[in-house]
């Protein structure tokens, strides 16, 4: 919805009436944010092979074990950057590293969710609903998370949070009032229209109302922060710099969403998946582009924002026949932003020789992934250890929250 | 069944057009009400032959060289270059053809190629007669997804679909998952092209297998890409009872399932590819892995003859029937198919051997089927098929539908991935998706308002009985008759099945 249809709506006086009874506050412009605190949530679908994008260099049995696949240790250009006497990362990641250096990057490696087959949409469904097993539960933990936000969070918002596509991903899904956006070339819906459709689904059609007066909470803070039709392209794909964008368009504004999910697929790398170069490099400098935006969008924003990537599992270690690598167990994930007290690499080293490999194969997990989620929602969002324990990680009470990964 | 006793006529002809088919053409109600069932039963039917307007589309080899030619004309233009236009004047290529290969004029090509078989499918199932018949075959296109997203694979899945999906969509399910499991498309997809046995002569020898005009080079060794998804998504399902062992069996019993790959210099010049995927299908023994392999603990011999067999088993296995009246019944029926009516039609399955003609008969005689209130939310490509049907249209533009499906957020032939699009409610239903059909149906408020329509009348024609007292006056109260057309369009009776 562009703007002059917007204030069209608004002319005819006619929202609280059309509203009337629908869980959705318009903005108020102005309206001073009860706390910055803000969550990015990137998701790479596929699977990402944790090793490529942070390789263990100082791992004696790195080279053998990745058969044919090893980056070339740091030092000299297009190599890899250097971490610590164990771990370095790849070098398409150059913004990562800039803000690992100034204390701004984490990295957790062997990390994985609780599940261990190696289905992808197995994979997703658990990483998305926080559950302990695949479709135990049809909401998502990011939506569970946004539900438990402390009453100070949440005044004065549209919605608790965004994802920036046009299907709502499961994480996102769930009670809490959420919604999906992504930017249109068509012409704006026609106001009236829209107030007939709401007045005829309010009547008979829960599931479409809710739909759409989720759509016009989100159109209206994509109004206020004048990003109706910028540039378009701004969802689910291998290109995550415009959904950066559109993030820190909805982030920065005082009414907007708390948390915004990015999802960003391709990572499947079943053949050719490259070394300093090639496939996944491309999709590497295209996540650190997303994250360069992100900083340089969000402005002053950026200090009170937290970036968390994660993936649904990781890789085989060695190379499969092509020079790519199969359904794996554990992976990395980041912790990045203003918010983050980084510069380290945490891991639980699980070694790379063949009788270290969890099913003689895949990088072993040695921390649960929900160990790092909780640690940020307890100590960036304010959520409460029970909530945390129950209703976003279900049955979790035994994962303890890693702490200190926020600055205090 | 009681549903059958109070609903009239007219309601049962509006249930199976929406339901099975495509929905409701103008006038069509009346044909159907004398027998919906039967109606529906007489359109699952193999067909002689595909519709003209597919029929004319490329064969996949052809989309095979067009792939080639485009990967060619890369490779002659990178680091390389040199080397890969020295190899194709020893085979015996003029320079004036290798000159021929540029970049641009294949990806055009793709583009145009995209539109033509989009296009087609899409007005095919616009105009057809058989709308229930035309709705299967969709449904096992995204059952043995194979996407363009992918794109070593960018102009397969229309021959796929035509191939495959078209071809057996009312036989056997086994003769299904065989020729999915051997087509050109699905194995690149998936990877099986470049799958070769660890101990196999390819192996052991790599410079006896070919080069491809693909990048990477040559294989060597195992991917479990296909075979993982055979069990988890096309055969047993996820819960099915295989476990990791059992991937990498079949990925041994499936190497060397390639295809026959065209001349080296057929990649050159404007020679148009003549054979189907199926036609194509090659087992290189040099590339398959020795020895006998254990799949669910039944042993199968070396050989093409024990990936066949263990194909087979799997098409018959009983988590197989259940997997695949599952998806039939959540598909047709309901997000949360109810168990008696999955029992049934697994009943069916395992009882006919996996006749899908058959099984496809038990989910039409299931009184679940019949419930008045729609329990599905039709999905892009069904809302925009429906729409076309419903305003009696015979075609869409090609750039209508291409863009229009991607806006609404499924872009023919590019599933992100092979388990499909989702079937659910709750992954259609979002608020920008709904935002998204709200503005296409403005778009086409606007358009069919100029064609002087009845809105009023077309409505209770298309959705029957069904439609709500809030619907009618909706669309009665309208202030234009474009507004009209857009809530007829955005009604719940319309956007729901």
């Amino acid at each position: 919805m562009s703007a002059s249809s917007f204030s069209n709506w608004t002319r005819r006086g006619a929202l609280g009436a059309m509203l009337g009874g629908v869980a959705v506050s318009f903005p108020s412009l102005g309206f001073a944010a009860q706390s910055d605190k803000r969550l990015v949530v990137i998701v790479l679908r596929g699977a990402l092979d944790g090793l490529h994008a942070v390789p263990a260099f100082g791992d004696p049995d790195y080279v053998r074990a990745r058969n044919g696949l090893a980056l070339q240790p740091p030092g000299g250009a297009g190599r890899a950057f250097g971490l610590n006497d164990l771990f370095g990362l790849h070098p398409a990641l150059k913004t990562v590293h800039g803000l690992y250096q100034s204390g701004k990057a984490l990295i957790v490696h062997a990390a994985a969710t609780g599940y261990r087959e190696r289905s992808h949409f197995d994979a997703q469904n658990v990483l998305e609903t926080g559950a302990t097993a695949a479709f135990a539960r049809d909401s998502g933990w990011l939506n569970a998370a946004m539900a438990a936000l402390p009453a100070g969070r949440t005044a004065g918002r549209n919605e608790r949070a965004i994802a920036i596509a046009q299907q709502a991903p499961l994480m996102l899904r769930g009670a809490a009032p959420v919604t999906t956006w992504s930017p249109s070339p068509l012409p704006d819906a026609d106001s009236g229209t829209v107030a007939r459709l709401l007045d005829l689904y309010g009547q008979t059609d829960p599931g479409l109302s809710g739909a759409l007066t989720g759509a016009l909470a989100a159109n209206a803070i994509a109004m206020d922060a004048g990003m109706a039709m910028a540039g378009g392209g701004a969802r689910a794909g291998r290109q995550i710099a415009p959904a950066a964008k559109a993030a820190a368009g909805f982030l920065k504004q005082p009414n907007g969403p708390v948390s915004v999910m990015i999802e960003m697929g391709g990572w499947d790398s079943h053949a050719n998946q490259g070394q300093e170069t090639g496939q996944i490099a491309n999709m590497l400098v295209n996540l650190d582009d997303g994250i360069a935006t992100l900083q340089t969008e969000l402005g002053p924003v950026w200090e009170h924002t937290a970036v968390l990537v994660v993936t649904e599992f990781g890789r085989t270690v060695a190379a499969n026949g092509n020079r790519g690598t199969d359904h794996g167990t554990a992976a990395a994930a980041f912790l990045i932003g203003g918010a983050v007290k980084g510069g380290r690499v945490i891991a639980d080293w699980p070694g790379l020789a063949a009788g270290q490999l969890y099913e003689r194969r895949d990088l072993r997990p040695t921390i649960d992934l929900r160990a790092l989620c909780k640690g940020v929602l307890r100590d960036h969002l304010g959520i409460a250890e029970g909530a945390l324990n129950r209703e976003v990680f279900p049955d979790s009470a035994g994962i303890a929250a890693m702490s200190d990964l926020i600055v205090g | 069944m009681s549903v059958r006793s109070t609903t009239s006529r007219s309601a049962l002809a509006a249930i199976a057009a929406n339901r099975f088919g495509y929905g409701v053409r103008p006038g069509e109600i009346g044909a159907i009400a004398g027998d919906p069932r039967g109606w529906l039963k007489a359109q699952l039917r193999p067909e002689a032959g595909p519709p003209a307007l597919l029929a004319q589309l490329p064969p996949a080899e052809d989309d095979i060289l067009t792939i080639g030619r485009y990967f060619l004309s890369l490779r002659l233009n990178g680091a390389n270059g040199a080397n890969a236009r020295a190899r194709l004047e020893r085979e015996g290529a003029t320079p004036a053809m290798v000159e021929d290969l540029t970049e641009e004029r294949y990806r055009s090509f793709f583009r145009d190629r995209y539109l033509a078989a989009v296009t087609a499918r899409f007005n095919v199932a616009i105009a057809s007669p058989k709308p229930a018949f035309e709705r299967l075959v969709a449904f096992w296109a995204n059952h043995f997804t194979v996407s363009t997203a992918k794109p070593q694979i960018m102009s397969l899945p229309q021959s796929f679909e035509r191939e495959v999906a078209r071809a057996y969509a009312c036989g056997r399910f086994s003769d299904l998952l065989m020729a999915s499991t051997r087509h050109p498309g699905m194995a690149t997809y998936l990877d099986n092209v470049v799958s070769i046995g660890p101990n196999s002569v390819w192996a052991r020898q790599p410079r006896r297998a070919p080069r491809t005009p693909m990048a990477g080079g040559r294989p060597t060794g195992l991917n479990e890409n296909l075979a993982r998804e055979v069990l988890e998504l096309h055969s047993l399902g996820v819960n099915g009872g295989y476990a990791q062992a059992d991937v990498r069996a079949l990925a041994l019993l499936i190497t060397g399932w390639m295809y026959d790959r065209p001349a080296p210099l057929s990649y050159l010049g404007e020679a148009k590819g003549t054979r189907s995927g199926p036609q194509m299908f090659k087992f290189e023994a040099e590339a398959h892995e020795p020895g006998p392999k254990t799949l669910l603990g039944k042993a199968y011999p070396e050989g093409l003859d024990g990936g066949t067999a263990a194909l087979r088993d799997l098409s018959r296995h009983p988590s197989t029937a259940r997997h695949i009246a599952t998806k039939l019944v959540r598909h047709y029926v309901s997000d949360e198919p109810p168990a008696a009516c999955v029992d049934r039609v697994a009943r069916a399955f395992l009882d006919s051997d996996g006749v899908i003609a058959t099984v496809m008969g038990a989910l039409i005689d299931s009184p679940e089927a019949w419930v008045e209130t729609p329990s599905k939310f039709k999905r892009p490509d069904e809302f925009f098929i429906s729409a076309m049907r419903a305003f009696g249209l015979n075609e869409a533009p090609s750039q209508a539908i291409a863009i229009g499906l991607e806006r609404m957020g499924q872009r023919p032939y590019f599933a992100p991935g092979p388990d499909g699009w989702s079937d659910m409610a709750d992954a259609w239903m979002s608020g920008d998706l709904v935002w998204k059909r709200l503005e296409w149906s403005q778009q086409a408020g606007e358009r069919m308002a100029r064609a002087d329509i009845n809105i009023a009348r077309l409505a209770g024609d298309v959705l029957g009985p069904a439609v709500s007292a809030a619907t009618a006056q909706a669309i009665a109260r309208a202030e234009s008759p474009a507004q009209a057309v857009t809530l007829f369009l955005m009604s719940p009776e319309f956007q729901r099945r």
